[in-house]
């Protein structure tokens, strides 16, 4: 019952500002795929073009191989979940799941049972007749759900649905979203621009930034292997250390930097020549301090700042010579009390764990 | 301090309406307090009989008003239809226009409010008697000489802007992702509006309906013009007024003030019903949820005097003290009326003797030494002057 989505060189403008530019996508049927980007990349235009709330400016959008444009929202195969969920506040949580059956003249006694399955699949058997304000946070998630799935749809859009709960309820709607995916098998195209949820949940991601796709990818490829210095740090966190390229190593390149050289893997499809302005990142957990009988490939002076812990990690901010910033993290299982603001200490790091791009923008955040 | 500003500001309020209220049981012909005749409900029922039937009836008997209030409630059910819609769409379409339109769009959609109430009347009348005029005999002519048809038309003008700002007011709290939800989910336009739309709408649709209603059944200078050979109650009333106030019109006022305080006290008992429901299934709810014996716990309330018990007490004092001296005084039914009826015929007779005695001379009808009406060419000798006149009603 699922179905592929395809966005075919799509693009959305409003006036001459692009909200979408030329975005090819292909979502395979059954998978939960996620847009992952800041708010204002466009990731919302994209949902609503898909849902069909919004026809692209140019090119074409597939859904299980027909072209939809020019059919309203209300006759595609597909559902959408809002971010503020929308639930309707006049009815009933089971009138609310079985609103899309009603208006397609389904018997009362025929929504009354189907209704009652799909709350049990959400778990809220025997709480049909309740109003939707007398429902809790992750209550209402999960009746806007069973909502959206009651007549079945072939793919089923979330735009930012669990951005409203607390961090608990959010990490438990994950899993279950995933559950709920699982059991009934259609596609997920979800949207948000917390990575965590992307990487948790999804089983493919697309970063975009500024209406543009940055990468498409499995979780880990996005995460290890960035395509870009967006990517490379909006996906998780990422110390930049800029320089220029002075040598390459097969699919390695040496880069020269104001504190030093460092040793760091380029990405097939960006391959860097001598002389090149780029960026090598590594991550803040890459970084080690080394124990004795420990060999990295790169070595890294730098000087305590602060230190912040986090619970499972203990983060330390330093700075290099040149005045860089950078930050490690550390487990909390391993000893660190003889690191305190100000004392200088040496952090290695492997070249494999560490990516060289060509210099463009970093995400900020 | 407050208590006394609140105390004038109520009196400001409220006094001419008490005032009136009690002219109204008192029997005299004019209304007033003091001289006080007789307590009666006389000017409820049929009045005083007098020489044309109806120069003195009383609320019952009166068929010019009975009338007026007929037409003035078709017209308000005329009004009521048309203009809730009219509203209701108009505010709709607010919520779609781009926001450069917007602005214009609201100037022009309230503007009927700004325009002097005579100038609709005016101007429909104006318009609908070219557009009769252009038909010759039959439907169009017919209803464009309509004076109801013709008020229900001109009152809709600006009433149907009240419901606009009505409805306008209530769309602003609509959450519009509903309605794409709604489509997203399979409905067509058409059913988002009747499911979603129309549900959301109707304490605004309510409301609208009541103040389109109460704006269309009070109101006098338009409908002074469009209502043209008609009557409604309010052009009734003025009528009645150019001939002198009958305390008739004092019965009136003290019904339909009855009726307001009775239907407002209804809504409210309901509405605090409809509240205490919804409260008592939240609480249901919270205990539910949380299972703890401790907000379970049920806490008796103490008893209050309200806070408005002077005030009822003040007016329990007034009542009594009235009422007391009306029956100390023998000023009540049927006996003290025809007492004092009898004593206004024979100091009327009085009057007329006194008059016969200080008959004046020929001299005197004329102006006498000033000159008098000589000085002005003798108009009011000339008895050809108000042949065309018809004379007086």
């Amino acid at each position: 019952m699922s179905a592929d989505v395809e966005l075919s060189d799509v693009s959305v403008t409003f006036g001459s500002f692009y909200a979408a530019k030329n975005v090819n996508v292909k979502v395979n049927g059954g998978e939960f795929f996620s847009f992952l980007g800041p708010s204002g990349c466009g990731k919302t235009t994209l949902l609503r073009a898909i849902s069909g709330f919004q026809e692209p400016s140019e090119g074409k959008v597939l859904i299980d191989n027909k072209d939809m444009s020019g059919i309203g929202p209300n006759k595609r195969p597909t559902a959408l979940i809002f971010q503020n969920l929308a639930l309707f506040p006049l009815m009933s949580v089971s009138e609310n799941i079985a609103f899309s059956l009603e208006v397609r003249g389904v018997s009362k006694e025929e929504r009354k049972k189907r209704a009652d399955e799909l709350l049990e699949l959400i778990a809220l058997e025997g709480q049909g007749d309740k109003k939707v304000h007398q429902l809790s946070g992750g209550q209402k998630q999960r009746v806007a759900i069973a909502r959206a799935l009651a007549v079945e749809p072939k793919v089923l859009l979330l735009d930012e649905p669990l951005s409203a709960l607390d961090l608990k309820l959010r990490q438990r709607m994950r899993t279950e979203l995933r559950e709920i995916q699982k059991r009934v098998n259609i596609t997920f195209i979800y949207i948000t621009h917390d990575q965590g949820e992307a990487l948790t949940m999804s089983d493919r991601i697309a970063v975009m930034n500024e209406g543009e796709l940055e990468q498409i990818g499995k979780c880990d490829e996005v995460y290890n292997n960035p395509l870009t210095p967006f990517v490379a740090t909006f996906v998780g966190e990422n110390n930049p250390l800029y320089g220029k390229v002075t040598g390459i190593e097969g699919d390695k390149a040496k880069i020269e930097t104001a504190d030093g050289q460092y040793l760091a893997t380029m990405n097939e499809s960006k391959k860097l020549n001598i002389g090149d302005e780029s960026i090598a990142f590594v991550r803040p957990e890459s970084l080690f301090i080394p124990r004795d009988g420990d060999n990295f490939d790169n070595k890294i002076d730098v000087n305590i700042e602060s230190f912040e812990f986090e619970g499972n990690l203990k983060n330390f901010y330093a700075s290099l010579k040149s005045g860089a910033k950078i930050k490690f993290s550390v487990p909390n299982a391993i000893d660190t009390s003889s690191i305190t603001s100000g004392s200088s200490i040496v952090l290695g790091f492997e070249s494999s764990k560490s990516v060289i791009l060509p210099k463009a923008s970093l995400a900020i955040d | 301090m407050m208590g006394i500003y609140i105390f004038i500001f109520f009196a400001y309020l409220f006094g001419p309406l008490i005032i009136m209220s009690i002219t109204a049981f008192n029997s005299a012909e004019f209304p007033s307090i003091t001289p006080w005749e007789c307590f009666s409900f006389r000017w409820f029922n049929e009045g005083k009989i007098a020489y044309d039937g109806q120069h003195l009836a009383g609320l019952l008997s009166d068929w010019r008003l009975h009338d007026g209030i007929i037409s003035s409630l078709i017209i308000g059910a005329g009004v009521v239809t048309l203009s809730v819609p009219i509203g209701m769409a108009a505010a709709i379409v607010l919520t779609q226009v781009r926001s450069q339109l917007r602005d214009i769009y609201y100037s022009i959609s309230i503007m009927p409010v700004l325009f002097p109430g005579v100038i609709i009347g005016i101007s429909t009348v104006v318009l609908w008697d070219r557009i009769a005029g252009l038909g010759g005999e039959g439907f169009i002519a017919d209803i464009g000489r309509n004076g109801i048809f013709l008020t229900i038309l001109a009152q809709t003008c600006f009433i149907s802007t009240y419901c606009f700002l009505i409805f306008v007011a209530r769309l602003q709290r609509f959450d519009q992702t509903q309605e794409e939800a709604a489509l997203d989910l399979g409905a067509s336009q058409t059913q988002v509006f009747f499911k979603i739309l129309v549900p959301y709408l109707s304490p605004a649709i309510a409301s609208a309906a009541v103040i389109a209603f109460l704006f269309s059944f009070e109101n006098y200078n338009t409908t002074v013009f469009s209502i043209l050979s008609d009557q409604t109650l309010t052009t009734v009333i003025a009528s009645k007024v150019r001939l002198g106030i009958s305390p008739a019109l004092s019965a009136l006022a003290l019904t339909i003030i009855a009726l307001t305080i009775i239907a407002a006290v209804t809504y409210e008992v309901l509405r605090r019903r409809a509240e205490k429901r919804y409260a008592e299934s939240q609480e249901k709810f919270v205990k539910e949820k949380a299972a703890d014996n401790r907000i379970n716990k049920k806490y008796k309330a103490g008893f209050k005097i309200p806070k408005g018990i002077t005030a009822i007490l003040l007016i329990v004092v007034f009542a009594t003290y009235g009422a007391t001296q009306i029956v100390k005084n023998d000023l009540y039914g049927q006996s003290c009326i025809d007492a004092a009826d009898k004593e206004k015929k024979s100091k009327f007779l009085e009057q007329l003797q006194t008059l016969e005695s200080n008959e004046l001379t020929d001299e005197e009808l004329s102006g006498g030494s000033l000159g008098g009406n000589q000085d002005y060419g003798d108009i009011f000798g000339d008895p050809s002057l108000f042949q065309d006149f018809g004379g007086f009603d």
